[in-house]
């Protein structure tokens, strides 16, 4: 147990210290402020459309759209755009080290191969977590300084409005949902990664299985109906579930074990593969 | 027994990279491990290493048999398999602490001394990106002794480096075993190097022993001694000998002769060249390594 931890703590030294660790938080950290300027200086086109959508029946004075606004639809890079930052890591966790020859020299120590991914999974998570947050606290603080603070107003399913601490509360349960939908991204970019001898193969391989998935998930056609509840996509939306009133927390809990369904199996796949793998380059 | 294998194998497809193997490395000795390219030597060393799993048959180390007492035994082992690969974005210390944390010894305090048998000592805080091979040979080695093991396993350890740095690898070798009561398995292609360092040896081809025990013993066995002879009319000499059956080889080279025949057969040879009127400079019997290991593998594939 001690050498696990060891070898976690290690394992998250190892990612911060790498470059790529950092495109997602540099990413994060110049275009959110940026969205929330021009979002601020130009206008949100969310407005009209949410208030088009009511027709005649709501007159509303002022402005809808706050910091909280943008940074609730800004929620929705975590479907494509925001995985990059994960499989850019995360595919690289296992691969990059048999790419690297380093694995010839981990494991001639006294760990086993268990600890040794076990180390890199749960270092995946800790990336996967720290960066899902940093988006959170960087679209809610810069949007609350940017574009302003006050209640949010969410129009998927007629309006809700929420008063700036509920959405507050609102945004830290989705956030913490949007970690396990990333979550299973890196579990199948590490799936990838431990077969694969190359950095560049599990991120192909996860964002081919990701969109394809999704588009599944997505295209309204009778047929898929049976093979829409195996796929994990099916089930990403859970980090919107919040924002609903008052708060499903069955379809959120039944969500989230669907999702770490997946997390626990593409862990133990990744096990299986790296248990038997010669260890070769 | 520090190592014992016991019909070792590993497979690949329909081929078998290992055979049969069984080696045996006592405790205390300089071990080389030899053989051509893709003789299975790194095979071998990988089994031992749990780098790979074998095909067939099982092994001890340390006088444990290795899957019984799960990865625990590794702690006691040092190794340095083909090239040294380390994490390049971090520092040499860096690195050192990481590979120290993972063998159960953490010291700062040994992790400069390793850097310093290596002579890294000044460099520790670079990152092993900006390091020269022969630099990273030499963290190589460090790691390989971070944690003061009992075995050490090193493949081709001297690979890259000047010759300075070959000659302290090779002391530090000797010092390892005779000071620290280390044993060693050394796998190299550098005879010349096995001679002068190893107190015992193995040599296996095609996946299979072809012999192993102590080096002096070895080489004192007649039947590989070549024999270097300098005459007037040397190309003469050689059309002459060729067609003899009683020695086994010979080749001549810059004039020199080299004959490989037994011991028992060198005064045959005398006679004659004394018979045929050649005028002798020199015979002198030469056992080295080099010689030992060409002349049985040319035996072995019936060159």
């Amino acid at each position: 147990m001690i050498l696990l931890l060891k070898a976690t703590y290690y394992e998250i030294l190892k990612i911060f210290n790498r470059m790529r660790t950092y495109i997602g938080f540099a990413t994060v950290t110049l275009l959110v402020p940026m969205i929330m300027y021009l979002a601020h200086r130009f206008g949100f086109d969310v407005q009209d459309q949410a208030l088009r959508a009511l027709g005649d029946s709501v007159m509303f004075v002022g402005t809808l759209v706050n910091g909280l606004l943008v940074s609730y639809y800004l929620m929705n890079v975590l479907w494509v755009h925001f995985p990059f930052f994960i499989v850019l890591v995360g595919g690289d966790i296992m691969a990059g080290e048999a790419a690297a020859g380093t694995f010839r020299v981990l494991m001639t120590r006294p760990i086993t191969r268990f600890q040794i991914l076990t180390s890199k999974f749960i270092a995946t998570f800790f990336y996967t977590a720290v960066i899902v947050f940093y988006l959170g606290i960087v679209c809610i603080g810069s949007g609350v300084m940017i574009v302003g603070g006050g209640d949010l107003f969410v129009f998927d399913k007629g309006i809700l409005i929420l008063s700036q601490n509920e959405a507050l509360f609102r945004f830290l349960i989705a956030y913490g949902l949007a970690v396990v939908v990333q979550m299973v991204v890196a579990a199948l970019t590490f799936f990838f990664s431990t077969i694969a001898s190359n950095g560049i193969g599990p991120i192909i391989g996860t964002y081919a299985v990701l969109v394809v998935s999704l588009i599944l998930s997505v295209i309204q056609i009778d047929v898929l109906d049976t093979v829409r509840p195996y796929l994990f996509t099916t089930y990403f939306d859970v980090f919107f579930a919040p924002f609903a009133d008052p708060i499903p927390w069955r379809e959120i809990v039944q969500k989230s074990l669907c999702l770490g369904g997946y997390i626990i199996g593409f862990y133990i796949l990744s096990l299986l593969v790296f248990i038997r793998k010669d260890i070769l380059s | 027994m520090i190592i014992q294998t016991h019909n070792l194998g590993k497979r690949f497809g329909d081929r078998w990279a290992v055979k049969n193997l069984n080696l045996t490395v006592e405790k205390g000795q300089i071990f080389g491990f030899l053989g051509p390219n893709g003789a299975g030597k790194s095979t071998t060393i990988r089994m031992l290493l749990n780098l790979i799993r074998p095909s067939a048959g099982c092994f001890e180390l340390l006088s444990q048999r290795v899957g019984s007492s799960g990865k625990k035994i590794y702690a006691r082992i040092g190794a340095l398999v083909e090239k040294p690969d380390f994490y390049l974005y971090l520092t040499a210390e860096k690195n050192l602490e990481i590979l120290a944390a993972l063998s159960g010894c953490n010291s700062r305090q040994r992790i400069r001394e390793v850097l310093e048998i290596v002579n890294l000592q000044e460099r520790a805080q670079e990152n092993v990106r900006n390091y020269s091979h022969g630099m990273k040979q030499r963290l190589g080695i460090a790691q390989a002794l971070l944690h003061d093991p009992e075995l050490v396993i090193l493949d081709e350890p001297t690979s890259g480096l000047d010759p300075e740095g070959i000659h302290e690898i090779r002391e530090l070798i000797i010092s390892l075993a005779s000071e620290r009561e280390m044993t060693i398995l050394l796998s190299s292609h550098q005879l010349h190097e096995v001679e002068q360092v190893c107190t015992h040896m193995a040599i296996i081809d095609n996946g299979s022993m072809v012999v192993q025990g102590a080096v002096k013993e070895l080489l004192g066995k007649t039947d590989f001694y070549v024999t270097e002879v300098r005459i007037d009319r040397p190309e003469d000499a050689y059309q002459l000998l060729k067609t003899e059956k009683w020695l086994d080889d010979i080749t001549l080279d810059d004039e020199l002769l080299k004959v490989h025949l037994s011991a028992d057969s060198r005064p045959l040879l005398a006679e004659f060249l004394v018979r045929h009127d050649f005028r002798i400079y020199s015979i002198i019997p030469r056992t080295s390594l080099e010689d030992y290991y060409l002349t049985l593998l040319k035996k072995r594939h019936g060159r």
